[in-house]
């Protein structure tokens, strides 16, 4: 299993990170599909992707909005990728709209295939058991417009992922709250630029980490260990 | 989630209060002295019950009527100016006749004119007794440098309205017993051209702009236009049918010294041969004009009367204006009376238009008016085939994606494997259904079946992606639209044939630009890719979603305010700017509202439809 966390923030904030998905890839110039959480706004973010991924030497981008009808020839090219990335946005819709186009399931496929899937806040949200940690905290969440009911998500890992964090006195009381309440469960928060690397059963901390865990907060050094 | 780069405007900027701006408009039109046989002047009278219901902030900043730091904000003040400035109702010949009474202080100092041009729809057809039948010109604005007109439409009845002439008497603004010809128009119809014409000004598809409605009980509007020159051919073609030589040559003269003035002609040479720049200058705006109308699938009925288009090629009345999802080009509108113009046959009416001008031109230097017919095989016909052949090409190549530089090299140095191109695009562009002709809500049609958007969009990705061509059922799967069924797809030998050749143009475009620019295939089909994604966004209103759309806000209101509809307005026409090199890349993550979520859906719906 290859996956890539990402905290968020603008592409130039991320290169370590994108380095890491293209390692994972095992090739130097893999086949890249961006999928973002929403076609609306699409262009400007598809560029910018597109233009960093770029000029880290990557030729084959394709981009594959999920909330627009598509026909069955894009999406087996799209399946053929190395890397599948998931851009950030508001969670609720993206994961409404990756179970309506039945996506979950060939997500799951292509990881377990050996692509590497790589999130940028609710994209790496989405890749956890499930997506609460896009409702809290109050003062900075997703709004559920499309008022979901099955926040289930990709489960391919058995922590929690917090995106945007900030080293805070009020980010940090719901934090630690809300560890309290997933009980023995990791909650990793990083910061824009910050994020894990997971591969296998090891994962890798690329900047500034932290974990919430029953209750208590962590500061993880960049390092490398084995999934607990 | 995501992180929202803000941008956010100084609350504590206060808007002007006197707005002495807009006092410039005041009925004032410098035609009324150069060419006073084209216009009929009415007194003009306050007309009370109105209120604002749209305002385009940024054409009022663009235009001068409104300081450029201005807030959207509708204040009390600016309300009641625009107001003051729009809501009138002339006083026609009817309320003369029977002798209605006004308060003098709601009466204009000044007179207001509606102008005289062609219309195919009146009896007379020489232009004699139709116009402006229920619109009036406000007046001017002058703006650095440059000079707009501004005109309402919906301001009362005039003479020149279809009613007067087909009853042989004069109505009174509003009379129900009419409705083409009452004066009136409607707030639909403003809502309509405030959207469609903000989406034709990003894509940069010359058009009236929408400044105000005003809206009065029963859905009742005025609806305030603004242009650099509303001029139309048919403000000429009337004087030429009428074979008024004086009034012609002034109209022409006149016009000519507007596109000087706006230095939208800058080279204009002095004396007789201005005329034949005059000329020249009409051929490349039609045949540039319908060629873009071709290839972005806009439907605008022209026709022998130069009506419905400005002398610059601009949309004016989006009521006959359509863009269609896919080459719907057999349909045609039901005028009741008869059917409009078909989207290929735009091309012969706009050249008709040309011819008539050839007509024109030679009237005003020699003073005799030739049959029309001797202008039959006038080498501006030729040009005009020339320059419409040499944008189709250049529509074509940007479609696919290629940026300006490619472009230029291509159609300069590869015409031909551009030509041969395009040639088997339109193939399977101009494809129809087996279904046949039939009946459509407001028309007849006889369905496109291949989107060619969807094609040109999905092809570069799979090439990056395999290096290789796609297979041909992949093709056809691609391109197939919902109006196709599979008899309608099934594959031919020659349909097969002319997938290899459309594959085997595409790769060869590549190559050659590849070749020149000295970039790789992946780096050209990489770009291809990326602005083939605006190009040819999934996400296109046509005509029918418009009208949808626009329904919808009205059905939002009164709880929708202006301020509301103008950044509704300005990120709808962003969000439909399909042009790569002006699109606002900087709103990164930007946010759709419900009210947007729903527009988009509407959008989709209709995506592929008239």
């Amino acid at each position: 299993m290859k996956l890539v966390f990402y905290g968020g923030g603008f592409e130039e904030y991320n290169i370590e990170l994108d380095l890491e998905a293209i390692r994972l890839s095992g090739k130097k110039r893999p086949k890249v599909t961006y999928i973002p959480s929403c076609s609306y706004g699409l262009e400007a973010d598809f560029k910018a992707f597109s233009d960093h991924y770029r000029d880290l030497g990557v030729k084959q981008i394709m981009y594959f909005p999920i909330d627009l009808p598509f026909d069955r020839v894009l999406e087996r090219e799209i399946q053929s990728s190395d890397i599948i990335h998931l851009s950030g946005g508001n969670t609720f819709y993206f994961l409404n709209h990756l179970r309506k186009k039945k996506w979950l399931s060939k997500l799951k496929t292509f990881v377990g295939d050996g692509g590497v899937l790589t999130g940028l806040s609710a994209g790496g949200i989405l890749m956890t058991p499930d997506i609460k940690t896009a409702s809290y905290p109050s003062f900075d969440c997703d709004e559920n417009e499309d008022r979901i009911r099955n926040f289930e998500a990709l489960n391919l890992v058995e922590f929690e992922f917090f995106p945007h964090y900030r080293n805070s006195k009020r980010y940090n009381e719901v934090l630690t709250k809300e560890s309290k309440k997933i009980k023995n469960r990791s909650l990793f928060a990083s910061p824009d630029g910050s994020g894990l690397v997971v591969e296998g059963s090891r994962i890798s901390f690329i900047g500034r980490n932290y974990l919430f865990l029953n209750g208590v907060k962590h500061y993880i050094k960049e390092q490398t260990r084995l999934i607990q | 989630m995501s992180r929202i780069k803000l941008n956010i405007q100084n609350p504590f900027n206060s808007p002007t209060e006197d707005y002495e701006t807009f006092d410039q408009i005041d009925g004032s039109h410098p035609l009324k002295k150069k060419v006073p046989e084209s216009v009929v002047e009415y007194k003009a009278r306050y007309r009370d019950g109105g209120k604002v219901a749209a305002f385009n902030f940024d054409l009022a900043k663009e235009i001068g009527l409104l300081d450029e730091d201005h807030p959207d904000k509708l204040s009390k003040s600016l309300s009641k100016k625009i107001l003051d400035t729009f809501s009138i109702m002339i006083i026609n010949e009817y309320d003369e006749i029977v002798g209605k009474k006004f308060p003098e202080d709601q009466i204009k100092p000044n007179t207001y004119m509606a102008t005289r041009y062609l219309q195919l729809q009146h009896p007379n057809k020489q232009g004699k007794t139709s116009g402006d039948g229920r619109s009036i010109w406000n007046g001017q604005v002058k703006h650095k440098g440059k000079v707009y007109d501004i005109s309402s439409c919906g301001t009362g009845a005039t003479c020149l309205s279809p009613a007067t002439h087909l009853y042989g008497r004069y109505f009174e603004s509003g009379d129900p017993s009419i409705s083409y010809g009452c004066g009136y128009s409607e707030v639909d119809e403003g809502f309509s051209t405030l959207f469609f014409s903000e989406i034709f000004e990003k894509n940069k598809i010359g058009t009236e702009r929408l400044l105000a409605v005003i809206e009065f009980p029963n859905k009742i509007s005025i609806n305030v236009r603004v242009h650099q020159n509303l001029i139309r051919p048919s403000h000429m073609f009337n004087h030429l049918k009428q074979g008024n030589h004086e009034a012609l040559t002034k109209m022409v003269d006149y016009h000519i010294a507007r596109e000087k003035r706006n230095k939208i002609w800058k080279e204009v040479p002095k004396g007789q041969q201005k005329y034949d720049y005059f000329l020249n200058k009409e051929c490349e705006i039609f045949s540039d004009l319908v060629a873009r109308f071709e290839s972005d699938y806009i439907f605008c009925w022209l026709d022998w009367d130069g009506d419905n288009i400005l002398m610059d090629g601009s949309v004016i009345d989006f009521g006959s204006i359509r863009q269609f999802g896919l080459f719907h080009h057999e349909y045609r509108f039901d005028d009741v009376s008869r059917f409009s113009t078909s989207i290929k046959e735009q091309k012969h009416k706009a050249k008709y238009c040309i011819q008539t001008f050839a007509q024109l031109v030679d009237y005003v230097k020699t003073g005799k008016r030739k049959p029309l017919k001797d202008f039959n095989n006038h080498q501006i016909l030729k040009k005009f085939d020339k320059v419409f052949e040499d944008k189709s090409l250049e529509y074509f190549v940007t479609k696919i994606g290629f940026n300006s530089k490619d472009t230029k090299y291509l159609l300069k140095s590869k015409r031909k494997e551009v030509l041969s191109f395009y040639k088997t695009f339109c193939y399977f562009e101009r494809y129809k259904s087996l279904h046949g002709l039939h009946e459509v809500g407001d028309g007849i049609n006889w369905d496109a079946i291949y989107c060619m958007r969807d094609l040109l969009r999905e092809l570069p990705q799979l090439y990056l992606s395999r290096g290789e061509n796609i297979k041909k059922s992949e093709f056809i799967e691609i391109a197939r639209s919902s109006y196709a069924t599979d008899p309608d797809v099934a594959l031919t030998n020659y349909k097969s044939k002319k997938i290899k050749d459309f594959q085997e143009s595409y790769w060869k475009l590549i190559n050659l630009v590849s070749k020149s620019s000295k970039k790789s295939q992946e780096k050209i089909l990489l770009e291809i890719s990326m602005r083939s994604s605006i190009v040819n966004k999934f996400d296109r209103v046509t005509g029918d979603s418009i009208t949808t759309i626009v329904n919808k806000i009205l059905g939002q209101r009164p709880k929708l305010s202006p301020v509301e509809i103008q950044k509704i307005l300005r990120d709808f026409s962003e969000y439909q700017n399909m042009d790569p090199d002006t699109k606002d890349y900087q709103n990164r993550h930007a946010k759709q509202g419900r009210l947007m979520k729903g527009m988009l859906k509407i959008v989709r719906d209709y995506r592929e439809g008239l």
